[in-house]
């Protein structure tokens, strides 16, 4: 009941002409930043934090929400019309969505991809509310030596799942990211570590140059070195593009179970949204009786593919505001937006700022509503949005990367950070080295290091509480079991056991 | 471009990085133990960057001993290559050279001019369509660089480099 009051009040706060043009434009500018193959949320969100540097603190929050909301949703433009997903997060959208543009319904798909991402956008709501307040009151009871094993669990559980193949390089890149944190001043003795005689790093780097680096430059080198895609826009005049609510009640249960795939994968630690499509996808594919269509061009996959990579943002903000860990990489931007703007996120969230919570839950409600009228009836801007050559668009985009972090600081040592990891990023994604455990290990390397060294102080150095407190063991095994799960020996050595006794009753 | 191979890619760089995991590590061990301010020992700040040195490196060996085992010889898309240094060396210039250097308005007219002739120059030999592109590169870069420069000097009250 309190929670509908407080849903209530925070839609009555928000409900302002102001806010709800924030909402469009900034739903809008989202839906074309995702459209658009080379730009992902990640970048929209963080070149959009300095923009709202000079707003209050809900207007802030509500331009960066819908950005993030608008850009997942925009990649599946992309993805239908151009089988370039506009964002990583659509790229099993593709897989049905183009074949169905090929064969003349490319506005229909568009209409289905809507309505996947606004049902698992609201699908992901309805758990943010009912989860988020009993993990922070839970996570209260969280110390420094849970901290330290939920920071190493986010790293090795994103470095595992985001690796595409080889999961030594997602922990690499996750190790990598934990590195990074430790130059600058340490958290308990304020020492200065690894700044290389250069002053500017005494404070760090900063997470927003680094990130505008690593997804928004080397985003332009990549569009830049691919080749452009050719728009498929084969409907007739009079082609439908709202989708028929018997085409959405039919695969209600898909919708449903994408949703919640979706909500949980998001709260995995920097997991993010393309593992969410990817996991929605598969589960519907299995369960599905049209199995055969799956890739050829079906609605169900489509849909799956969309409610689920939605469903990953209000999931992503789950442990961002209660434990004040990243469910993605964008919201690693808005863990960083938040403490611009003076919020807090952690488990102290629901005794400091109890009504946040809510506001969020709202703020992504609006957006949802947005892509909804957005995407339904502006489908022929995005398809000339779509037209505009990488000449034109990348320079500005890169100009953006270069004063974006500029301005929230006013130091050109930020600008340089940025095209540092500009290159690293790019390299290192070409070698296939996921990008999400390393700017978690980023975000994560100051709350590891600190917690570490806190528990050691208050157990004297005895590492046994580390392994021994409930919460810990339970840590400790998921870590464990995690780390053995990939490795192939280990894979092999168990299915040998499994083996013989699997055939024993055999005759 | 040449394309290159994963397998010596990974191999090399698991040496880069297991010299950067014993650096971590030697620069951890040898940082200050800060005696003189009294602190419990198990809290020195070098620890974590130790423990961090030693994962890097472990990684590191496992990932050559794998990439070395490996019969799979991928090959690591370069793209177009001519496009992708171009593009990483007019980026660089602006953002290391000509940002701070020159005012942000001139310094951002150079390169999107510049980017925007050099991507979109046409392959003939005739010189209407080189000048017509040559054209709406200035005007676009002008345009472009007079709306940023405004937008965040006017609108977010930013000092521009």
């Amino acid at each position: 009941m309190d929670s509908i009051q407080s849903l209530a009040v925070a839609f009555v706060e928000l409900t302002t002409p102001m806010m709800l043009f924030h909402v469009l434009w900034a739903t809008l500018l989202g839906i074309i930043v995702g459209s658009l193959p080379g730009l992902t949320a990640t970048m929209g969100v963080a070149l959009l934090t300095s923009l709202t540097y000079s707003m209050d603190r809900d207007s802030a929050i509500l331009v960066l929400i819908c950005m993030y909301v608008g850009a997942i949703y925009g990649g599946s433009r992309s993805a239908i019309l151009l089988n370039i997903p506009g964002t990583p997060a659509s790229a099993a959208t593709s897989l049905d969505g183009y074949p169905l543009a090929r064969a003349g319904k490319a506005g229909y798909a568009m209409g289905l991809a809507t309505v996947g991402s606004v049902l698992g956008t609201l699908v992901g709501i309805a758990l943010l509310v009912l989860l988020a307040p009993p993990l922070a009151e839970a996570a209260i009871r969280f110390g420094s030596f849970e901290f330290f094993w939920l920071a190493v669990f986010g790293v090795v559980i994103s470095g595992q799942l985001t690796a595409d193949g080889n999961v030594q390089k997602g922990y690499i890149a996750g190790i990598l990211g934990l590195m990074v944190a430790m130059i600058g001043s340490d958290g308990i003795h304020a020492h200065v570590r690894f700044n290389l005689g250069i002053p500017d790093l005494n404070g760090g780097i900063g997470l927003i140059p680094a990130m505008v680096g690593a997804f928004g430059f080397a985003e332009v080198l990549t569009a830049m070195s691919n080749p452009p895609g050719k728009v498929v826009t084969a409907d007739g005049p009079k082609a439908r593009t709202i989708p028929r609510f018997i085409d959405v009640w039919k695969y209600k249960l898909t919708i449903l179970r994408s949703g919640v795939i979706g909500t949980l994968v998001g709260i995995l630690p920097g997991v993010g949204e393309d593992i969410g499509a990817w996991a929605s996808y598969a589960a519907a594919r299995r369960s599905s009786k049209e199995r055969d269509q799956f890739g050829k061009g079906s609605q169900e996959g489509l849909i799956a593919a969309e409610t689920g990579n939605s469903a990953v943002v209000p999931g992503s903000l789950i442990p961002a505001l209660t434990l004040a860990i990243p469910g993605s990489a964008a919201s690693a931007v808005l863990i960083a937006a938040l403490f611009i703007h003076g919020i807090r996120p952690g488990p102290m969230i629901m005794i400091e700022a109890p009504e946040f919570i809510y506001l969020v839950a709202v703020m992504l409600l609006f957006a949802t509503l947005a892509i909804l009228v957005l995407g339904l009836f502006l489908t022929p801007v995005f398809v000339t949005v779509l037209k505009v050559p990488h000449a034109y668009l990348m320079p500005v985009v890169f100009t953006l990367c270069v004063i974006g972090p500029y301005a929230i600081s006013q130091r050109m040592f930020d600008v340089w950070v940025m095209a540092v990891f500009g290159v690293i990023g790019f390299v290192l994604r070409k070698m296939n080295y996921p990008m999400a455990p390393l700017v978690l290990g980023i975000i994560l390397g100051d709350l590891l290091d600190k917690s570490l060294r806190r528990g050691l102080i208050l157990s004297d150095g005895d590492l046994s509480p580390f392994f021994t407190r409930p919460i810990c063991a339970v840590f400790v095994v998921i870590i464990a079991a995690s780390i053995l799960s990939s490795s192939q020996g280990v894979r092999r050595a168990v299915s040998r056991l499994w083996r013989p006794s699997a055939t024993d009753g055999k005759p | 471009m040449t394309p290159i191979s994963m397998k010596k890619a990974d191999m090399v760089t698991a040496i880069v990085l297991a010299v950067i995991g014993v650096a971590m590590f030697l620069g951890g061990y040898q940082m200050d133990r800060l005696e003189f301010r009294k602190i419990h020992p198990a809290s020195i700040p070098g620890l974590v960057p130790m423990g961090l040195g030693l994962l890097l490196s472990l990684c590191a060996v496992l990932m050559f001993r794998s990439a070395r085992a490996s019969a799979d010889d991928e090959l690591i898309s370069t793209g177009k290559g001519g496009v992708l240094i171009w593009t990483t060396l007019l980026c660089l210039i602006y953002a290391l050279v000509l940002v701070g250097w020159l005012p942000f308005l001139a310094a951002t007219f150079l390169f999107i001019t510049l980017f925007v002739t050099l991507f979109s120059w046409p392959a003939g030999p005739e010189l209407k369509p080189r000048l017509k592109s040559l054209a709406v590169a200035v005007l676009f870069g002008a345009v472009m660089s007079v709306a940023i420069s405004a937008l965040f000097r006017y609108g977010f009250l930013v000092r521009l480099p």
